[in-house]
């Protein structure tokens, strides 16, 4: 009972409270970028949830079986680790536009861009190398927490796209000044919208 | 050299990166919480961007289209690597307060986009200037607005331990500008005044 609620904690940390977009920053260029359209937010996040899952485990499996033994890990991490999400971004568009194209259509043209995606990077990092986000629970993560883990950030992140896809959707036909017209008024939205997330700071102490 | 000055200052203005190109946000909003952490930022941005872009420019002619990107992130990581283990070694103070945005300046979109957007198409005289032109145009958005969360929020400016500015005791900000809404909605202002200033300015040439 007690690690079903250690996992469901790690999942909530990550998601809601520790939100990565809306309290962490991170990825802030797709969040600004994709949400304009309802369809797209939701492929992307389908593609982030699918690529960081798979970076947080290559990257696990790599820091503890390669970089920490050759005693290499505090300077080749940054390189190692966004070498290995490029090539795993390559391998993924290749095998779906072989094995399913019906997912490559759903999400192809959103996994070159998440490359660049800070938050596949970050979660990846935070997975293999812990304390990286400064979280007040600092994990020598197990496998199986790190996919927890890391699957809190993605849903986290698409929870958050999606809400505010639809806020912007709306804003689009609202009367808005001239100058604040587009993306200034979507700065503020997402301020508001995070100001909601300030609500759940320390919650379980996270 | 006249096109050395005006791919300079096309970075600061018209093509600034953060509020006219939109990217690169993620640090800026995060750090902007103090001055002298943004100083520190646009620094190691400032080097990063030189730098990357000398290399990928004086290397464009060898460098083959198809795997130009890996090449490039391997060249911006390496430098970004040097600022990492640099700060670590020689100012942890700074580095406690950037933490993670150093290691994520790889995938500031800054930096790789100008490599695949300019450097790889230009000589290397004109990527330094389009590098110096985005990095100080990054410098003036995220030092401008640190200084109007510090100042505001916390009601003085405080760079090396020395208050520099400071308003009147007793004064007390509102602690939104310190959290992280207060980032978003002065950002958001922020690219309204922007694009009200580049309007009026271009309104003023047409009469």
């Amino acid at each position: 009972m007690a690690a079903v609620g250690h996992y469901a904690l790690l999942f909530i940390g990550a998601a809601l409270i520790n939100n990565i977009l809306l309290t962490r920053f991170i990825a802030l260029c797709s969040f600004f970028g994709i949400s304009n359209n309802m369809h797209t937010a939701i492929g992307m996040s389908a593609a982030v949830v699918f690529v960081m899952m798979m970076a947080s485990t290559t990257t696990w499996i790599v820091w503890k079986v390669l970089l920490v033994p050759l005693g290499v890990g505090e300077f080749l991490y940054i390189p190692a680790f966004i070498l290995i999400i490029a090539a795993l971004v390559q391998f993924v568009e290749m095998y779906l536009r072989k094995s399913s194209p019906v997912l490559y259509r759903a999400m192809g043209i959103y996994l070159p861009l998440i490359t660049t995606n800070c938050a596949v990077l970050a979660a990846a990092t935070e997975v293999a190398k812990p304390g990286f986000f400064k979280m007040n629970m600092a994990y020598g993560y197990s496998l199986g927490e790190g996919l927890v883990y890391t699957l809190g950030v993605a849903v986290g992140y698409g929870f958050a796209l999606i809400a505010f896809t639809a806020l912007r959707e709306r804003l689009d036909i609202a009367p808005v000044p001239k100058a604040l017209k587009g993306n200034p008024m979507s700065f503020i939205t997402a301020g508001l919208l995070s100001l909601a997330y300030v609500g759940l700071a320390g919650w379980f102490g996270l | 050299m006249k096109e050395f000055w005006s791919v300079f200052k096309h970075g600061i203005s018209i093509e600034n990166p953060l509020t006219v190109l939109m990217i690169g946000l993620c640090a800026t909003l995060a750090v902007s919480t103090q001055v002298e952490g943004s100083l520190a930022m646009s620094v190691a941005v400032i080097f990063v961007l030189v730098m990357s872009n000398v290399l990928i420019s004086a290397f464009r002619k060898f460098i083959p289209v198809e795997v130009r990107i890996p090449i490039f992130i391997v060249i911006i990581a390496s430098f970004v690597t040097i600022v990492d283990l640099f700060l670590k070694a020689f100012s942890p103070d700074i580095y406690a307060v950037l933490g993670i945005w150093i290691p994520l300046i790889v995938v500031n979109c800054i930096i790789l986009g100008r490599a695949e957007a300019f450097a790889y198409h230009n000589t290397v005289l004109l990527s330094i200037a389009d590098g110096l032109g985005m990095g100080l145009g990054y410098t003036l958005v995220i030092v401008g607005m640190a200084f109007i969360r510090e100042f505001f929020g916390t009601g003085q400016v405080k760079v090396m331990g020395a208050t520099v500015l400071s308003m009147p005791s007793g004064y007390q900000g509102p602690n939104i500008l310190l959290l992280f809404p207060g980032a978003f909605i002065v950002f958001g202002f922020i690219i309204a005044l922007m694009r009200w200033l580049n309007d009026r300015s271009a309104a003023r040439k047409e009469a």
